[in-house]
C-alpha cells in the first residue's frame, strides 16, 4: 500500500511507546497512515492500546521513539504552544463523552467557541444551534449532562467535538455500551458528518459489524504493530488467520483464549516454581 | 533489612517526585499572562463554592469555640479573681491560634476535600483530557481559579471566625456570667495589638490558605482516576493538609512569637 | 442571572470579611498607641529591673504613654539599660523626671512609672535619645524580707 503525503492527514512512522520507562511495551515499530477526508477504522483486541494511539495523536502522551505527523507537523516534537495550536485543528470524542457536568448542553457546545474566539453571543448561538441540529439535540439544549441518556450524551459530545470545525476527529469507542438504536444513530452521524463537513475521521472500536459498513479504510492492530490494513472488502477476503479470527469473532486462534500462564496442569499440581511466584 | 532500606529509598523518591509534580503544576497554572475577561467569572464561581459555601460552618464553629473559650476561661480565671482578663484571653487565643488554625482545618475538610473530589472526578470522566484536546489548558482553566479562590477565601474566613468567636466569648462572659462589659473590651484592647496579634494571625492564615489549597488541588489533579483513587485522594487531602497546617503552625508561632 | 447571584454572594462574603477585620481592629485591638504614630526614644539605667519585659507599658499617673522596646546590659559594670518608646504627643518631660519600676496589683505585670519633674528656666526638656538619670529599681521580695529581718535584728 503506497500513498503520497498529500493524501494523508496523519502519518505515523516507526512508533515505539511504553507508558513508563521499563514498563510493558505498547507499540513497537508501529507505522500507519490516515487518509484525508476518509473514515479510517482502527480495530484490534481489547487492551491493545487503541485509546493510547488516539492520545499519542493528540499529543497527550509522548512516544519514546518515532514520528507522528499531523498535517506535516511532528506532534511529539512540538512546543507547548504549537501543540495547543495544532489541537485546535483536531478534536476527540471520548468514550464517556466527557461533557462538563457543571454546564448545560448548550454551554458545553458553546465552550470551545467561547474559548477560542471573540464572537458575539448571537453568532455563537447560531453556531451552537446548527451543531445541535446536526446531531438532533436542538430540543435538549437546556438540559444538564446528568439528565441525558448515554446515547444522547455521546451525541451532545459529538456536537461539541465539531463545534470548531476541526480537520480531524477521533472517536474513542463510539459504539461501546450503546443500544442498537443509538448505535445506528451514531453510525449514521459519523458517516454524514464526514461527508458533509469534509472531515477526516478515525474510529477506534472493536464493533466490527458497525464500523465495516462506513469505513473507507480498516487498520487492525495486534502484537504491538499493524497486522493488516486495507478496505473492508480486502480484509474480509484476507486469508490471514488473525484477521479472520478478529472479523469473525472466534474465541480461540492466533489471539489465544488464555492469558499468558504456566500450563494448567503444572499450576494445579503445585510445582515449586508456581508456589514461589504466588508468594511474590 | 536491605529490602527495608530499598523501600525507604523508594518512598523518599516517590515523595520527592510528588512534591516536584505539585510544584510544576502550581507554576504552570499560575505563570503566564492572565486573561482577566475570562478568568474573572471563573474566579467568582470558585469564590462562591469555596468561600461562600464554607461560611456557615465557619460562623457556627467560630461562635461555639468562642463561647467555650468564654466558659472555660471564666471558670479558670475566676479562681484567681482575674475574670477581667477574660477578654484578652479569648481574643488572643482566637487571633493568634484558633482563628487561623481551626479555619484551616475546617477549610481542608469542607472545601479542600470537595476540590480534590471535583478535580479527581473531572479527571476520571476525561473532562480534563477533553479540555486539553480542545486546546484549553486545564491548569489555567481548572486549577488556577480554584487556587486563587482558596487563597483569597481562607484569610477572610479566618477573620470572620475570629470576630464571631470573640462575640461568642462576649455573649458567655459578659451576658451570661456577668463579667463587666467595659472591662471585657478595655482590657482586651489594652492587650491586643495590630501588628503583633492581628497581622501575624492574618499572615498565618495566608500561609495555611496557600498550603491547604495547593495540597487539595495537587491530590485531585494527580489522583488515580478511579472511584477508589478519588476516595483515597480525598482522604489524603484532609490528612496531609491538616498535618501540614499543624506543623506549619508550630514553625510560624516559633518565628512570630518565640 | 445565575452568575449575578454568585457575584452578589461573593461580594457580601468579601464585605463580611472586611467588616470582621474592622471589628477586630477597632473593637478588639488598641489602635491609639501601637506601632503607628510618631514616637521618640528615652533611656534609663536601673540597678535591677525585676520582671520588666519588652513591650511593658510606660505610664504617667496610670495613663499609658509608651512602651519598653528593648532591655539590654550596658557599660563596664553591666547595668540594665531600658529603651522606652514614648508617643510624640507627650514630649514635654523635663530632665528632672524620674522613672521607677512598679507592679500593677499584687500579682500583676510590672511596668515603668514615669513621674514628670518640675519645670523652671534652669531645666531642659528631654529629647529623643536622652537618658533619665533619676531611677528607682524594681522591688525584689527577697531584698525586702532581708531588710525587714535586718531592722528587726537591730531592735
Amino acid at each position: 500500500m503506497t500513498s503520497t503525503l498529500a493524501d494523508d492527514l496523519v502519518v505515523i512512522d516507526k512508533l515505539n511507546f511504553a507508558h513508563s520507562y521499563g514498563a510493558h511495551q505498547v507499540y513497537q515499530g508501529l507505522s500507519l497512515t490516515i487518509p484525508r477526508g476518509k473514515i479510517t477504522a482502527v480495530m484490534g483486541p481489547s487492551g491493545i492500546g487503541k485509546t493510547t494511539l488516539l492520545r499519542l495523536m493528540g499529543g497527550q502522551l509522548k512516544p519514546q521513539q518515532g514520528e507522528i505527523r499531523f498535517a506535516g507537523q511532528n506532534i511529539p516534537a512540538l512546543s507547548r504552544s504549537a501543540l495547543y495550536e495544532a489541537r485546535k485543528r483536531m478534536s476527540m470524542l471520548f468514550q464517556s463523552g466527557a461533557l462538563f457536568t457543571d454546564m448545560s448542553v448548550y454551554d458545553n457546545i458553546a465552550f470551545p467557541i467561547r474559548e477560542h474566539s471573540n464572537l458575539p453571543e448571537e453568532i455563537i448561538e447560531t453556531i451552537v444551534l446548527m451543531k445541535l441540529e446536526a446531531v438532533g439535540l436542538r430540543g435538549a439544549r437546556h438540559l444538564m449532562p446528568a439528565q441525558l441518556s448515554g446515547g444522547m450524551a455521546r451525541r451532545a459530545a459529538l456536537a461539541r467535538a465539531i463545534a470548531l470545525d476541526p480537520e480531524l476527529i477521533m472517536y474513542d469507542e463510539p459504539f461501546a455500551g450503546q443500544d442498537p438504536i443509538s448505535m445506528g444513530v451514531i453510525v449514521k452521524l459519523i458517516k454524514s458528518l464526514n461527508t458533509s463537513l469534509g472531515l477526516t475521521s478515525v474510529v477506534v472500536t472493536h464493533d466490527v459489524a458497525e464500523v465495516l459498513t462506513i469505513a473507507d479504510k480498516v487498520i487492525i492492530i495486534a502484537n504491538k504493530k499493524v497486522v493488516a490494513e486495507g478496505s473492508p472488502a480486502e480484509l474480509q477476503a484476507s486469508a490471514d488467520p488473525l484477521v479472520h479470527q478478529f472479523l469473525a469473532g472466534e474465541a480461540d486462534g492466533p489471539v489465544p483464549f488464555h492469558y499468558q500462564a504456566p500450563s494448567f496442569g503444572e499450576e494445579i499440581l503445585g510445582v515449586a516454581d508456581a508456589g514461589g511466584a504466588h508468594a511474590r | 533489612m536491605l529490602d527495608n532500606v530499598a523501600s525507604l529509598g523508594r518512598n523518599v523518591l516517590a515523595s520527592v517526585a510528588g512534591a516536584g509534580q505539585a510544584m510544576m503544576m502550581l507554576l504552570r497554572a499560575l505563570i503566564g499572562k492572565p486573561q482577566l475577561r475570562k478568568s474573572w467569572p471563573l474566579l467568582m464561581q470558585q469564590m462562591y463554592s469555596v468561600g461562600v459555601l464554607s461560611l456557615v460552618i465557619i460562623v457556627v464553629s467560630g461562635l461555639f469555640i468562642g463561647m467555650v473559650l468564654g466558659l472555660q476561661g471564666y471558670t479558670i480565671l475566676v479562681d484567681f479573681g482575674a475574670e477581667q482578663s477574660l477578654g484578652p484571653m479569648v481574643a488572643l487565643s482566637l487571633l493568634r491560634e484558633l482563628g487561623p488554625v481551626v479555619t484551616a482545618l475546617l477549610f481542608a475538610g469542607r472545601a479542600g476535600s470537595a476540590l480534590t473530589a471535583e478535580i479527581g472526578l473531572m479527571k476520571a470522566t476525561e473532562q480534563l483530557s477533553s479540555l486539553e484536546m480542545m486546546a484549553v489548558d486545564p491548569l489555567r482553566r481548572v486549577i488556577a481559579p480554584r487556587f486563587w479562590a482558596g487563597f483569597y477565601s481562607m484569610p477572610l474566613l479566618a477573620l470572620i471566625f475570629s470576630a464571631v468567636g470573640i462575640y461568642g466569648g462576649y455573649l458567655v462572659g459578659v451576658r451570661w456570667l456577668g463579667v463587666d462589659d467595659g472591662a471585657f473590651w478595655s482590657v482586651m484592647q489594652a492587650n491586643v495589638e495590630w501588628g503583633q496579634d492581628i497581622l501575624n494571625g492574618f499572615i498565618k492564615s495566608l500561609v495555611f490558605a496557600f498550603v491547604v489549597t495547593w495540597i487539595a488541588l495537587h491530590k485531585g489533579y494527580h489522583c488515580v482516576p478511579t472511584s477508589v483513587g478519588i476516595s483515597r485522594a480525598t482522604t489524603s487531602t484532609v490528612v496531609t493538609a491538616s498535618l501540614a497546617v499543624l506543623g506549619l503552625d508550630f514553625v510560624l508561632t516559633a518565628l512570630m512569637f518565640g | 442571572m445565575d452568575s449575578r447571584n454568585t457575584q452578589l454572594a461573593v461580594g457580601f462574603f468579601v464585605i463580611f470579611g472586611i467588616l470582621a477585620l474592622l471589628f477586630l481592629g477597632l473593637r478588639a485591638a488598641n489602635t491609639n498607641f501601637a506601632s503607628n504614630g510618631a514616637t521618640y526614644t528615652l533611656y534609663a539605667k536601673f540597678d535591677n529591673i525585676g520582671g520588666l519585659k519588652e513591650r511593658s507599658p510606660v505610664k504617667v499617673g496610670g495613663v499609658v504613654v509608651g512602651r519598653v522596646t528593648r532591655i539590654s546590659l550596658d557599660g563596664d559594670y553591666y547595668e540594665p539599660l531600658v529603651e522606652m518608646t514614648i508617643s510624640q504627643e507627650y514630649d514635654e518631660f523635663s530632665d528632672t523626671s524620674s522613672v521607677s519600676i512598679l507592679t500593677s496589683g499584687l500579682l500583676g505585670e510590672q511596668y515603668i512609672g514615669l513621674s514628670p519633674g518640675f519645670i523652671d528656666d534652669t531645666v531642659e526638656m528631654l529629647e529623643n535619645g536622652d537618658y533619665i538619670h533619676d531611677t528607682k529599681s524594681a522591688l525584689v521580695l527577697e531584698d525586702l524580707i532581708g531588710q525587714f529581718l535586718f531592722s528587726q535584728g537591730n531592735d
